[in-house]
């Protein structure tokens, strides 16, 4: 037998990381506007020996202002999807689960519309609205997605399609009746846009609440493993099966909300970049989670890349971009047979 | 009604006459089910007791919806009985938690279908989950109890192999080495049978007896196959509609008229040269002379 | 076309750059400024605060991006306090080439260059308005729908009005950026946040179009070019006011779509732009691009079918082909060819607008007007000479 050890998974993980590192530096180079390596890795330099009033000012607007941030969001949104979507594929025994199945995502887009209408001067608030009407959706589902006192897989399926559902509806509702202008870029966000960074405030919280969630479903990896093995069988090899879906639909709901508040809903990542990670790294949690983490980082950096230059200067949605990636990809995991 | 005894039950290869060390007490636990908490109970499983010791077989025998799931989540600790005990070395089942009670009791159930591949060396780690912290990579300690767990049911080759790849009886005893590798007292075992032919429930439950006297567990099978039970167990706990009928060997348990009203079928019973039970579907009134 | 950035290269915009942002510094009183806020900033730390690079990098980041919420750099200050940020010494005072600061269409100031060379434009009506001012030259970036007049199709292209690239627009290294109701409010932060000086217009009448045409006149410092084109467009709509004194209006409905039929709001600078010409539409609703029911229109029965094309033979056919649709067919405006079809420069908030509605004014009103043709044009040909004139 092969059972995982620590030392297998410090080395995938510092694998994916350099790929990552790769990946990061060729985002950073390519654009509208070309930067080369070299010009890079000295200006990088130069900031290192604190010389960085020798930087031409675009140089470092385009660099450090736009594209950096740009890539670090994205790829904390990447990670946040990739680990939701593992682990509510755990959470509802079902390969078909992403982030997004439990209406977390319409209930971000309602929130943000309706901070739209309240206090459309104010910026900072549509990100707050999507947060807090993400959190108002959790808080549903899961009360509707109980039974017995605990999480049913099934019920909480059903419950969350179903508030997805009639959250969209509202949606349309609102986008058709109310005023034009400031609707036109809900759209942009219903596909995924990482051009507008997190508000400065809320910086911070944002990173601590993807590190809190990530960690606090790494915790559960063991019993997520048993759990898919079923729930009876989990209970009786010593799961605390109810705290462990408590934990790990709260921290994946979290994530989401998350992502979807800072960058809108970027759709396949949540879904594909587990079971692409599942069929070269096999089905172990406590490798997938980190896997599934960097892997969706890598992926997000890549498609923005592409959604940036593809059509330069016109921007393509980053969500644009996974789904003309991700359906392709879909059907060829479809033919091997999801496994 | 119940009777407890410390002698042992003849039978094939058994051991002289020793000592052996009471395991599970089950003393009038009683259960009762109802949809919600207003409303009437619509299944009750009545006051119920018997005892199971180490190296023991005992054998929980009753038709569809006669109690015995209820009786197995009780005595597995799963929940808790309205009146009376169950008792494990003296600890009560349901106030264990949940880890201590993966430590002593191992559960093995019909294997529900997997959503993920894992292959079956992983499978029986599983099984030593409960004694593991955290993320729980697996120690040598843990590898040499898997491997020795799959060696005891004769599948230490399939380790590497898928466990959607295996045949069901070599799933079936993939499942019991990871119940193994929990290293429990007592197992507990849900209709194992039921999907194996007759050659592969012989074999289950020979091996089951075997690795009791071994390893001095305490098994208790539910099922409904009267042969087999007849021929393996140490002791019976006769089930109907919720009710216990009777407990004991099986030439004690498996009378004539108390079988046919249970199973409401036409049945014959015979005692074998080795002095256990042997069941006969009858042949239908009318048709036969003999 | 695409600038590449040769390091320690600098060139007069790129100073011209550093200066403004120098001088946006200046408005923070000295005791209090904080120097992490502005872009140039590292000029003025004081080699001994020099000390965590990589955290002063961060923190740079981080008190810039600070300001996009308020671009007053004075009520800035509570905001800098509120966040912790650490205020580094103050660092000595530089000269600077002069810059203005102005309020645009929302109320925001906004600090320009007084010598205004490069402009980039966001949306179509603006580029228009910068080549009627006379001032296409200084035109340095567009988006991809800007078509009129013709050569702005050949200038640099950021993307599109509600996605341009900001890269791009960096890299055109603008004085000024000139922007709409139709770009994002993230778009519009987001170049606030880079330190670009972005002039924002929000015009939802036809007046407020000439006053938007004046104040881009004055952010470019063209107050001379703008003086005249406002005053005769003034002029073309008072006198088409006094024309159409005394006459009652015509109900019409506006086609922008016909499936499904959509027609505008009753806030719409288009529906504004139909009162100016003597029209009043039957659709009155708040939304901006009401679906409507056709049932309703033909309760309605408007007296006139207005369209808008860039392409007067295509409507015509469209216009045929709708003859004998059912439902339709109970239009008495379009039994009786009581349609017109105007230049799409209606659609436009820019001074084309207007020649638009004369266009319609006459079609509408010929009584009006001392012109020859006593009908609306409804032939193919008098709808291409219509269309023609508004070119």
């Amino acid at each position: 037998m092969r059972p995982l050890t620590v030392k297998r998974l410090l080395w995938t993980c510092g694998a994916l990381a350099a790929v990552l590192l790769a990946c990061v530096v060729l985002a950073l180079k390519l654009g509208a506007v070309p930067i080369s390596v070299t010009d890079l890795v000295i200006n990088l330099g130069r900031i290192a020996i604190g010389q960085s009033d020798q930087l031409p000012t675009e140089y470092r607007l385009i660099v450090f202002d736009l594209r950096l941030p740009r890539i670090l969001l994205g790829i904390m949104v990447g990670a946040a999807l990739s680990v939701a979507g593992a682990s509510f594929q755990a959470l509802l025994r079902n390969p078909l689960a992403d982030p997004f199945v439990l209406g977390v995502s319409s209930g971000a887009a309602l929130g943000s519309i309706l901070m739209l209408i309240i206090a459309p001067q104010i910026a900072v608030l549509s990100p707050v609205g999507a947060f807090l009407g993400a959190i108002a959706t959790i808080t549903v589902v899961y009360f509707l997605g109980r039974r017995d006192g605990q999480l049913d897989s099934t019920t909480l399926l059903l419950g969350g399609i179903i508030s997805a559902s009639f959250l969209s509806a509202i949606i349309m509702f609102l986008m058709t009746t109310l005023a034009g202008r400031d609707l036109r870029g809900m759209v942009f966000w219903l596909m995924g846009d990482l051009s507008t960074p997190v508000p400065a405030g809320l910086r911070w919280i944002f990173t601590a609440g993807l590190l809190i969630g990530i960690g606090a479903i790494y915790t559960t990896a063991a019993d997520l493993n048993l759990l898919l093995t079923g729930e009876r069988e989990a209970i009786h090899l010593g799961v605390d099966v109810t705290r462990v879906k408590l934990v790990v639909y709260v921290s994946a709901s979290l994530l989401t909300a998350l992502a979807v508040s800072a960058s809108g809903a970027i759709g396949y990542v949540g879904l594909l970049v587990p079971h692409a990670v599942r069929l070269i790294f096999g089905s172990d949690y406590r490798l997938l989670i980190p896997a599934s983490a960097l892997c969706g980082a890598i992926a997000i950096v890549l498609a923005d890349t592409l959604a940036r230059t593809v059509v330069a200067p016109t921007e393509l949605p980053v969500g644009a971009m996974t789904a003309m990636a991700g359906a392709p990809i879909f059907i060829y995991l479809l033919r091997r047979g999801l496994r | 009604m119940s009777t407890s005894s410390m002698q042992t039950v003849g039978g094939h290869g058994d051991s002289p006459q020793r000592v052996r060390a009471e395991r599970l007490n089950v003393e009038q636990a009683s259960y009762a089910y109802s949809a919600t908490a207003q409303s009437a109970p619509t299944f009750t499983l009545g006051a119920t007791s018997f005892q199971a010791h180490e190296r023991e077989l005992v054998a929980i025998l009753g038709p569809n919806a006669s109690g015995k799931s209820t009786l197995l989540r009780l005595i597995s600790g799963t929940i808790a009985p309205l009146s009376g005990r169950v008792e494990l070395d003296g600890e009560e089942t349901s106030r264990l938690d949940v880890r201590t009670r993966a430590q002593r009791i191992a559960v093995v159930h019909q294997e529900s279908p997997a959503v993920y591949p894992v292959l079956a060396g992983d499978f029986v780690l599983q099984g030593r989950h409960p004694y593991g912290r955290a993320l729980r990579f697996a120690k040598k300690e843990d590898i040499e109890i898997a491997r020795n767990a799959l060696a005891q049911v004769g599948v230490e080759h399939l380790s590497r192999r898928s466990m959607g790849e295996l045949s069901g009886g070599e799933k079936q005893r993939v499942i019991l080495a990871r119940a193994l590798a929990q290293q429990p007292r007592l197992i507990l075992l849900d209709e194992p049978t039921l999907h194996l032919d007759i050659g592969a429930q012989v074999e289950l439950l020979e091996r089951m007896r075997q690795l009791a006297q071994e390893n001095r567990y305490a098994v208790v099978i539910v099922t409904h196959e009267l042969s087999l039970a007849a021929e393996f167990a140490d002791q019976v706990v006769l089930l109907q509609h919720g009710r216990c009928l009777r407990v004991g060997p099986p030439a004690a348990v498996y009378q004539r008229e108390l079988l046919e009203q249970v199973f409401e079928a036409p049945l014959d019973v015979e005692i074998g040269p080795a002095g256990r039970p042997r069941v006969n579907l009858r042949a239908r009134r009318g048709e036969d002379a003999t | 076309m695409e600038p590449k950035f040769n390091s320690g290269a600098t060139n007069r915009a790129n100073a011209g750059l550093a200066a403004r942002a120098r001088a946006q510094s200046r408005v923070i009183p000295n005791e209090v400024r904080n120097p992490s806020f502005f872009r140039d900033e590292h000029r003025e730390i004081p080699r001994f605060a020099r000390n965590d690079n990589q955290r002063r990098v961060a923190l740079k980041r981080f008190g810039r991006h600070f300001g996009t919420l308020v671009r007053v750099r004075i009520t800035a200050l509570p905001l800098l306090l509120a966040s912790g940020l650490v205020p580094a010494l103050a660092a000595p005072q530089v000269s600077s080439p002069a810059t203005r600061s102005l309020t645009d269409e929302t109320g925001q100031r906004v600090k320009i260059p007084a010598d205004v060379k490069r402009v980039v434009s966001l949306a179509p009506n603006l580029t228009e308005i910068v080549f009627a001012l006379g001032k296409g030259d200084q035109l340095a970036g567009d988006t991809d729908f800007c078509d009129y007049p013709p050569p702005a199709k050949k200038k640099p292209h950021v993307g599109g009005p509600v996605n341009p690239n900001f890269e791009q627009i960096v890299a055109l290294k603008p004085d000024l950026i000139l922007a709409t109701s139709i770009n994002r409010r993230e778009t519009v932060a987001a170049l606030d946040r880079l330190g670009l000086p972005v002039f924002l217009t929000d015009p939802h009448s036809v007046d407020e179009m000439v006053a938007t045409v004046e104040h881009i006149g004055d952010a470019m410092n063209s107050k001379k070019a703008a003086g005249p084109l406002v005053s005769d467009l003034r002029a073309r709509l008072a006198d088409l006011d006094r024309r159409l004194a005394g006459t009652t209006p015509r109900r019409v409905l506006f086609i922008v779509w016909t499936d499904p039929l959509i027609s505008v709001g009753r806030d719409t600078f288009i529906a504004d732009a139909l009162r100016h010409a003597g029209a009043q539409s039957v659709v009155d609703t708040v939304a901006e691009w009401p679906r409507v029911n056709l049932e309703e229109i033909i309760k309605l029965q408007p007296e006139f079918l207005v369209f808008a094309s860039a392409h007067a033979g295509d409507t015509q056919h469209d216009i045929d082909a709708l003859r004998a649709r059912p439902g339709w067919r109970e239009l008495n405006a379009l039994r009786l060819g009581n349609i017109v079809v105007i230049s799409d420069a209606i659609n436009r908030p820019a001074p084309r607008m207007v020649d638009a509605i004369e266009q319609l004014a006459r079609a509408l009103h010929p009584e009006s007007f001392n012109t020859s043709s006593s009908s609306p044009a409804t032939t193919p040909q008098q709808i291409e000479e219509a269309c023609a004139c508004a070119r």
